[in-house]
């Protein structure tokens, strides 16, 4: 760093020192109504945001829910566009979920451009493009999108896919801080993820499940940019050391590459990683000994606690181990809960199963099954999550594994409604036939995946690869509705107080169900693919709904070549944030 | 499987025979770890990225396209292999059989 740009990070630290401070005043006296006040409040309160949407999960619960009642099965006919802003760029589609705070809503496009704009027109106040590495985002293969942001301290913060960390004033868009957490260059990976606001600390986790990195997750001094802690994911301890053989663990993955959960209760901060690299791993039934990386590679396709301070982790549950599957659990969602006076913490993992957790250990509490085409494993105990029955794929050919690579469920998140109790879930249906390849394990960073298999995605035998969107009872499983999808829906879930649930579906559709009937009540042609976030907000006294549209997300990509058209034309380069409210 | 791929891809290729023998095995061992995500069967059907096998894009056109790749929608691999890796991975692409031909 000049000395130049040291004297003016010192001013700008000093300004940002004066908004917290002014922050926290306001928060003391309007109670809650504005500034960080209303920031603090929103993430923490288990009914949701209220007027704002001031974190990725919507809380710190991961509900996805807004408590706003003014749009309801019975006014829904009314819903019409409000305003409409293109980010241009939107290279794979919007991906992001926009975060709105005191009337103005905050929101990325592909290669980390943010947004400030008037929440009720959608006038811009300020925008902020990085000036990105090209060559770099040229070359990597889960690029260029960012998936959102993070607010606090009166700061946005947004990650790059070339590793940096970057906080922008929220009334100006002025760079805070920018700090280079992850060598891109040498890794290919970066940031697509928000990062989570805790505390005093921003926290973001690493792409990383086909390159070997160590999939770290940072813990950043929300003042001054500075990494406070960072948690490799990756035999992160002496004990997770020994379940990669052969000092396998430089094959590395395990990026917890979405946002997680927090439990202000017990201070802790939950997490999910990503898979081992080489996904596939020829040495079959014999993983414990032989192979590429033989052993449970800790703490890969986990669900890992940390502590916000110091990134030290309490404790963890490997949801799969020895993934050999690529099902990992880098999901976010971790959806908090009480039950029998239970605090449990549900976690969807990509293979299919939710796995219920006791937040005080991450002890099994129930695994149930969402998706119905399972054969990657033949059950998991629901008392225990051992796995039972594993398919282990040797070197050779193997037909019909399901689900398929894209797996039961992806990252967009579901929703959970506190009014009707139930859990809202995109599960996906399909398979594939492969042939697991011996390859040369990847043990030194370059520009190239470390998949080990070639595949062809296929239908399940007997039935027909789409989606549904199912109500549930988070913890049991039971369900209560269901609508079927000829294609999976990628995009997040809304649940509202006004007694619905929204699904931007692949198609273009924006569709709105009865929350406690599952009944379609609306409708509307956004006119591209979804897969990204939605949210609602409350602006100038009325209640807004607004989705990120664009299509072209590394699952979605599959769809031109498994279900034909509409996929097969559809844009991955257009996208915009479609915002909608009662006329 | 891989030895008879190397050995048809040698024998089609006549004064390259050594050259494509120490280079097709490698070739679709890289296929397998990184062009497999998206060309499915091993570049025999499409999937993320088109179907490989009976391509009419001449070895130049595929070549530039590993190397430089196409924004949005294919990475660049200039970086990640050597120029004898790229011309191998060409060769394995050509050794594709077409089956819907």
């Amino acid at each position: 760093m000049t000395t130049k740009r040291g004297a003016l990070y010192l001013a700008r630290l000093a300004m940002v020192v004066l908004v917290a401070t002014a922050c926290s005043m306001s928060s003391t006296s309007q109670g809650g109504g504005g500034g960080t006040g209303a920031m603090r409040t929103s993430m923490s309160e288990p009914a949701g945001a209220g007027n704002d949407w001031m974190t990725y999960h919507g809380s710190y619960q991961s509900w996805h829910y807004s408590p706003l009642t003014e749009i309801n099965p019975d006014n829904i006919k009314r819903l019409q566009v409000a305003w409409v802003h293109h980010p241009g760029r939107s290279t794979r589609g919007l991906q992001s979920m926009p975060l709105v705070a005191d009337g103005v809503l905050y929101y990325t496009g592909s290669y980390s451009r943010v947004w400030a704009l008037d929440a009720a027109t959608g006038k811009p106040i300020w925008s902020y493009f990085p000036k990105l590495n090209d060559d770099l985002v040229a070359a990597q293969t889960h690029s260029p999108y960012t998936r959102g942001i993070a607010l606090g301290q009166g700061k946005v913060f947004v990650g790059t896919v070339d590793g940096r960390l970057i906080a922008l004033d929220m009334k100006t868009g002025r760079p805070a801080w920018d700090t280079k957490l992850v060598n891109s260059e040498k890794l290919t990976v970066g940031f697509t993820g928000a990062p989570l606001f805790v505390k005093d600390k921003v926290i973001i986790g690493s792409q990383g499940g086909e390159w070997p990195g160590r999939g770290p997750i940072f813990g950043v001094d929300a003042a001054s940019g500075r990494k406070v802690w960072e948690f490799l994911t990756v035999a992160g301890t002496e004990e997770s050391k020994k379940t990669w053989g052969n000092d396998s663990w430089r094959t590395g993955g395990g990026g917890g590459w979405m946002a997680g959960g927090y439990d202000a209760e017990s201070n802790t901060v939950w997490w999910g990683t990503g898979n081992p690299a080489p996904l596939y791993d020829w040495a079959g039934f014999e993983w414990k000994t032989t192979g590429p990386r033989p052993g449970d590679n800790l703490f890969t396709t986990a669900v890992i606690a940390l502590d916000p301070d110091n990134g030290r982790l309490k404790f963890y549950h490997q949801e799969l181990p020895h993934d050999a599957w690529d099902f990992d659990s880098a999901v976010g969602e971790f959806v908090m809960l009480e039950r029998d006076g239970k605090k449990l913490v549900v976690h969807p993992n990509k293979g299919g199963h939710v796995f219920v957790y006791d937040r005080k250990d991450a002890s099994i509490v129930n695994v149930w099954q969402l998706t119905k085409h399972i054969n990657f494993v033949k059950s998991i105990d629901p008392k225990t999550g051992a796995l039972i029955g594993r398919r282990d794929l040797p070197l050779g050919k193997h037909t019909n594994l399901c689900p398929a690579i894209a797996g039961g469920m992806s990252w967009n998140s579901g929703a959970y409604s506190p009014k009707t109790g139930l859990y809202y879930k995109i599960g996906q249906e399909w398979c594939m036939d492969l042939e697991v390849i011996k390859t040369t394990p990847v043990l030194e960073p370059q520009a190239q995946l470390d998949i080990g298999a070639n595949f062809k995605l296929r239908n399940p035998e007997g039935d027909k690869a789409h989606g549904h969107l199912s109500a549930r009872d988070p913890v049991t499983g039971a369900k209560k509705w269901e609508v079927m999808f000829p294609e999976p829906p990628l995009a997040s879930l809304l649940a509202t107080g006004g007694n619905l649930v929204f699904v931007p579906d692949p198609r273009g559709m924006l569709r709105a169900y009865d929350a406690q009937s599952g009944k379609e009540v609306w409708s509307h042609n956004n006119g591209i693919g979804h897969n990204g976030g939605i949210i609602s907000f409350a602006a100038k006294g009325k209640q807004y709904i607004a989705v990120a549209t664009g299509w072209g997300s590394l699952v979605g990509d599959e769809f031109g070549e498994l279900f034909g058209e509409p996929y097969k034309s559809m844009p991955k380069d257009a996208g915009a944030i479609v915002v909608f409210t009662l006329e | 499987m891989l030895g008879i791929l190397a050995l048809t891809v040698a024998l089609s290729l006549g004064p390259a025979v050594a050259w494509a023998q120490d280079r097709a095995a490698e070739a679709a061992q890289i296929f397998a770890s990184t062009c497999g995500f998206c060309h499915q069967d091993g570049g025999r059907a499409a999937g993320r990225g088109p179907k490989l096998a009976g391509t009419d894009r001449p070895d130049d056109y595929l070549l530039n396209r590993i190397r430089v790749g196409k924004e949005g929608a294919m990475p660049a691999f200039g970086r990640a292999f050597s120029e004898a890796q790229l011309r191998a991975l060409v060769v394995y692409i050509r050794s594709l059989k077409d089956d819907a031909r």
